[in-house]
């Protein structure tokens, strides 16, 4: 019987898996001295009390009979998905992916094949050839024009009469938008494990099995999974975690032309595509400079501007800048104004009240500059910069452009 | 039209700390919620639903939920809120469920329903972050999936046409029916429940379902079902907070370029 | 940073508050703890010792309390430690501040369990783990400005939405500490010191003994912020509190907490009509006994947010409000059990009906998700009305948002909002209405379109506050006099008895340097003062 196991012997009874729960699945209960958790109904198995469990008394077992439903020696190889954009070239995501699975492939012991879907534009492109150059041992191409639709259904059906035929261990895609829709397409139809939006993989040489770290609870926990009993074993990895090899263009690898199945047909039709713009929004801003009151004069404003621009950023402000008509409401960062939560915040002569820190709270890595050490601003930034925001921004504004 | 609207239960907050005596993960999520995302998702349905209703066509939204029997309650405000009817699928075998085990649950659960027209489910879950559900949904569903639907343009009985995300922007793009669309956060804001909306929803029925009762089969569901299992779970290291750059302007203005550029 | 600062153009900032008025001064303080407020008193007698002396916290009055008035401005703001708790016999806890502490951040600490308790004595720490180890308590005072500090809050006798429950700040401070203009200080604890009539004796910690005469006019019975608190036999403590920093600096207070309710729900009632919605809390007061706040938004004001909804991101998130919808009444609800809420909300769409309202035009919270959301419709109506004036600021730089802050007794509410909507309609002034209903508190913003609308809204303020002083009401209910409604103070109670406050005010600070301009004009204070000198 497969289930939560609590070892009575260890258990202190101190309650901290009861904390952890959010089903009420685990209860504490005894005699003072000798109070033991016991596990309830409403148990469903999230884990949550096993990482919680300071004794490690806490454990999710498995049956036994849980064997593998498949032969796991039956599969070999990794396969990475090549994501293309519309004119068929190569996303940089798919490089990155093919330079970590080539390490994994050598450690396994075992090839490494990309997938290319090609929406039979240029029947000269290079793309294979470059796939090969960034360590692919075989490409398995299709040039089809069913592919132009971007059509995830269509890819899913080409991509699983491929495994089914030739039964990878491994399949990996980028986590870009299509990648994160393509994958659990495909792992339903051939019903095996999936780990979303990886940024740490890792194989055992002897069993091939792969150990997927990936962030949950909006980046706050971390956990690693396996898929032990299925194959392929399955994983999408985000952009950027991993570095791009670099091309070698002498490297050999063969290129197998494939065919998709004349049954798949893309089903949505897309009407029109419109290229992200920048809005009137910094709720979304990647990257965000904000002027604080520091900046001195409204005549710095073209400056924050400029710097904003080089570093692809949007620009926000606090209220006081709103106040003085320096800035449109619509750009104040704050409680009343707007919450952000860019990867990189620059803030730049902000003194830090209270209702503006509360607004910035969701940024991953705040930089902050301010001419008061004890600016309250400092509290809330990973990196602290004292000294006099203008001139600091004319300088990063110089080494940006150069 | 029929609607089903699958939503999860999540911890009201996502803060994950670690005890630094003990070493280990204090997950201290408070009351359950919606997920925010399903939030939008009911919400695009009930606004499909009341355009329909202009346009005189009748409309059954459903949330559909697997989970504890205390998401009832959580079932039972979506009620409030305009759903017309709920449908839990609550039984210990539905444990540990990974994404494909939950994908497979939540189809029995819609084969109990009459067929729907159109299956909404958020983009993701807050605590999970997978976005798995909505495509391996449809993929067992057999049906097209449009995911991360920041708009609705246009809803007819036989497609719609929604604003979705794709690699680099936004593409308009039309779905035949039925279909599944996941829906992103900022999509819509699920409506308040009126007190009229809570009274009804006081003596509405919340159905129950066992896995056995959605004729679900054992092998495929919950632990026993999920082909992924966790081996561990941490904290993330963080970057030391407040790292003072030291030096003249000129001298910041470098170290703080570099550390841009690592991170760009 | 400690010692006296003389002034500079980058303490610019703290020479104007929410009034959004500026005043001056020549030098600056920022003290830590009492005994270097109390090394800056000591400096100033030597080296200025005339020089009016400006009390601030967080500069989120609204009054001009915090305005400098030339002199010195002492700044508290880093004055927000956190000093230690005791449990008295009855089970309260009471949480000892400096009065920088901010209302925002002693609620998040509250709530997270992070008090700082660094220095805490172990009697203290011992009353922390009870507070902690039993069920959740909090500070009920919630004036809408949250980066407000306790110390501004104690001096003006700040309320807010939920004083409909709780009473304004003064029953939540239980003790004081008050540096008198001189540098003494007096400990004052709730209970212990108590005037015998109208006279209340104290004695300072320099041993100095003070006789005060407290002023004989009787306060009205509604919610009142205007004037020193006077009563027979009242206590000490109530004197200080809401003196809108013209008697003493307060450098520690103790605040009550209160156990935080088990189930809050919020109802946001629509009416079809401001008649409506008037009928409806009338009906409700009686009815709802688990009402923590009352609340309201007019016709305008919700126009103004429909029309800043769709201009303004950080409104986004708000629902659409309909056009049909004229007037709001927002209900919150604070119960024991989710049955009795349930019953109150039952009891609340029954009352919809009873006015000729639908109970389906209506927004329930009972999730912290929507609840954030009512909080933010809320304050997004003042933001938006100050938006709007930000914009017209630009044709028209001398106006601003003129607010009211009058009370009535309950039954002078349809009275009350008949005159306003009258006189505004003979003034053609454009206004937006919001407040505390349910104190019959409404804060009646006239939204000036140029200067001539600007006079004439300062005008129909000074009548307002003679006609609600007749219906037994007080001008100011919560913000305080401060500098900018001195005029009301003296329409309210008469020459008499402003009179009066001056010489209880020179008692304790005979040259009138403290909160000079709140309160008093100059030349009713300096007659105090010359008075009391000929009187030595």
């Amino acid at each position: 019987m497969s289930g939560l196991t609590i070892d009575a012997d260890a258990c202190v009874g101190c309650g901290r898996c009861v904390r952890a729960c959010g089903s009420a699945g685990v209860v504490v209960e005894g005699e003072r001295g000798a109070r033991r958790a016991r596990v309830t109904d409403g148990c469903i198995l999230c884990g949550a009390c096993v990482d919680a469990c300071p004794v490690d008394a806490i454990s999710i077992e498995r049956a036994a009979g849980d064997a593998a439903l498949i032969d796991l020696s039956a599969h070999r190889d990794i396969w990475v998905f090549a994501q293309t954009d519309a004119e068929d070239r190569v996303l940089d995501v798919a490089f990155e992916l093919l330079g970590r699975a080539r390490e994994l492939a050598d450690e396994r012991g075992c090839a490494l094949v990309a997938l290319l879907a090609e929406g039979a534009g240029d029947p000269g492109a290079s793309s294979a050839r470059q796939l090969v150059a960034a360590g692919a041992d075989t490409v398995l191409r299709c040039r089809d024009e069913r592919f132009s639709s971007r059509d995830a259904g269509v890819f899913a059906e080409w991509v699983c009469a491929l495994v089914r035929e030739r039964k990878p261990e491994t399949v990996l895609f980028g986590a870009t938008v299509f990648g994160r829709e393509l994958a659990p397409a495909v792992a339903v139809r051939l019903q095996t494990g999936l780990t979303a939006d990886c940024t740490v993989l890792a194989i055992d040489p002897e069993t091939g099995l792969l150990q997927q770290t990936r962030p949950a609870f909006g980046g706050n926990l971390m956990a690693t999974i396996v898929c032990p009993r299925r194959r392929p074993q399955m994983a999408t990895v985000r952009p950027g975690v991993f570095a791009a090899p670099a091309p070698d263009p002498s490297r050999a690898g063969e290129v197998v032309d494939v065919e998709l199945d004349c049954g798949a047909a893309p089903r949505m039709r897309v009407l029109s595509v419109a290229g992200s713009a920048a809005g009137d929004s910094i709720a979304t801003a990647e990257v965000l400079v904000v002027a604080g009151r520091g900046i001195g004069s409204k005549k710095r404003l073209p400056l924050v501007r400029e710097l904003a621009e080089a570093l692809g950023a949007q620009v926000g402000c606090t209220r006081p800048l709103v106040e003085a008509g320096w800035l449109e409401g619509w750009q104040q960062v704050g409680q009343t104004g707007v919450s952000v939560a860019p990867r990189v915040l620059l803030s730049l002569g902000v003194s830090g009240a209270i209702q503006h820190v509360a607004g910035i709270s969701g940024a991953q890595t705040v930089i902050a500059v301010n001419d008061d050490p004890a600016a309250p601003i400092f509290a809330s930034a990973q990196y602290k910069v004292v000294g006099d925001c203008v001139s600091f921004a004319e300088e990063l504004l110089e080494l940006l452009r150069a | 039209m029929r609607i089903v609207v699958c939503v999860k239960a999540v911890p009201g907050s996502t803060e994950v700390k670690m005890d630094p005596k003990t070493n280990t993960i204090v997950r201290d999520g408070g009351a359950a919620v919606i997920n925010p995302f399903d939030a939008a998702a009911l919400e695009i349905a009930l606004r499909i639903k009341d355009k329909l209703a202009i346009e005189g066509e009748p409309c059954r939204v459903t949330v559909l939920s697997m989970g504890i029997p205390a998401t009832e309650s959580l079932l039972r405000d979506c009620v409030a809120r305009g759903a017309d009817a709920a449908l839990l699928l609550s039984d210990r075998a539905f444990a540990g469920a990974d994404t494909l085990a939950t994908t497979y649950a939540l189809s029995c659960g819609i084969a109990r329903l009459e067929e729907p027209d159109l299956v909404l489910c958020g983009k993701m879950a807050v605590d999970g972050d997978t976005a798995q559900i909505g495509p391996e949904l449809a993929g067992s569903l057999g049906v097209p999936c449009a995911a991360g639907v920041a708009a609705l343009d246009a809803v007819g009985l036989r497609a719609v046409t929604v604003e979705r995300e794709v690699d680099g922007g936004m593409a308009t793009v039309e779905v035949p029916l039925p279909a599944v669309l996941t829906v992103a956060k900022d999509a819509a804001q699920l409506r308040f429940a009126s007190i009229a909306g809570i009274r009804a929803a006081e003596g509405a029925r919340v159905d129950v379902l066992t896995a056995s009762a959605c004729g679900a089969d054992a092998a495929r569901t919950g632990l026993a079902g999920s082909p992924t299992q966790v081996v561990r779970s941490f904290v993330p290291e963080r970057i030391e907070r407040g790292v003072t750059i030291e030096g003249d302007a000129a001298a910041q203005a470098r170290a703080v370029a570099e550390l841009l550029e690592a991170m760009a | 940073m400690r010692g006296i600062r003389d002034w500079a153009p980058e303490f610019d900032e703290y020479r104007r508050d929410e009034s959004r008025t500026m005043g001056e001064a020549s030098s600056i303080s920022f003290p830590t703890d009492e005994a270097e407020l109390r090394a800056v008193l000591a400096e100033l007698e030597r080296t200025a010792p005339d020089a009016p002396i400006t009390v601030q916290g967080a500069r989120t009055g609204l009054a001009a309390g915090a305005v400098p008035h030339g002199g010195h401005v002492l700044n508290l703001s880093r004055m927000n430690r956190y000093l230690g708790l005791r449990r008295d016999e009855g089970g309260a806890f009471h949480l000892r501040v400096q009065p920088g502490v901010v209302l925002a951040e002693l609620r998040r600490l509250l709530a997270a369990k992070a008090l700082p308790q660094a220095g805490w004595d172990a009697a203290s720490l011992a009353a922390l783990d009870a507070l902690y180890g039993g069920p959740a308590q909090f500070f009920p005072t919630d004036p809408t400005e949250t980066s407000a500090c306790v110390g501004g809050m104690a001096a003006c006798n700040a309320s807010g939405a939920r004083s409909y429950r709780y009473g304004p700040m003064r029953p939540h401070v239980s003790a004081l500490r008050v540096v008198l203009a001189d540098g003494d200080v007096l400990d004052l604890r709730r209970g212990e010191h108590r005037a015998h009539g109208r006279t209340l004796e104290l004695v300072t910690e320099g041993g100095r003994a003070l006789a005060l005469d407290v002023p004989g006019y009787t306060m009205p019975r509604t919610k009142n912020a205007s004037g020193y608190y006077a009563e027979d036999d009242m206590d000490a403590v109530d004197l200080f509190i809401g003196s809108d920093g013209t008697l003493g600096i307060i450098s520690e207070l103790e605040l009550v907490l209160s156990p935080e309710p088990c189930v809050t729900w919020g109802i946001n009632c629509f009416f079809a009509s401001e008649a409506a919605a008037l009928d409806f809390v009338s009906a409700a007061r009686p009815r709802l006994s688990c009402a923590a706040a009352l609340e309201y938004f007019d016709g305008s004001a919700l126009g103004i947010l429909r029309s800043a909804r769709s201009g303004c991101a950080a409104f986004v998130s708000l629902p659409a409000v309909p056009e049909s919808f004229a007037a709001c009444v927002f209900v919150e609800l604070e119960c024991d059990d989710e049955g009795r809420a349930y019953d109150e909300l039952e009891c609340t769409g029954e009352l919809m009906r009873s006015v000729g309202g639908s109970e389906k035009d209506s927004w329930v919270a009972r999730t912290d998700v929507d609840r954030e959301r009512q909080r933010l419709f809320r304050h997004a109506v003042p933001e938006s009305v100050n938006m709007l004036i930000d914009r017209r600021r630009r044709t028209a730089p001398a106006i601003t948002k003129l607010g009211s802050d009058m009370s009535v007794p309950d039954e002078r509410l349809h009275d009350v909002v008949a005159l306003y909507r009258r006189t505004l309609a003979e003034a053609g002034l454009e206004s937006a209405t919001w407040g505390h209903i349910g104190n019959n508190h409404l804060h009646v913003n006239v939204l000036p379109r140029d200067e001539r609308d600007y006079a004439a809204g300062k005008e129909l303020f000074r009548s307002w506050a003679r006609e609600v002083t007749a219906m037994g009401g007080a001008v100011s209910a919560e913000h305080g006099v401060g500098k900018i409604k001195r005029d009301f103070l003296l329409a309210m109670y008469g020459s008499d008895a402003i009179d009066e406050m001056a010489r209880l005010k020179v008692a304790l600070d005979p040259r009138g340097r403290l909160g000079r301009g709140n309160l008093f004009d100059e030349a009713r204070l300096d007659a105090a003062v010359a008075a009391m000198r000929k009187g030595e």
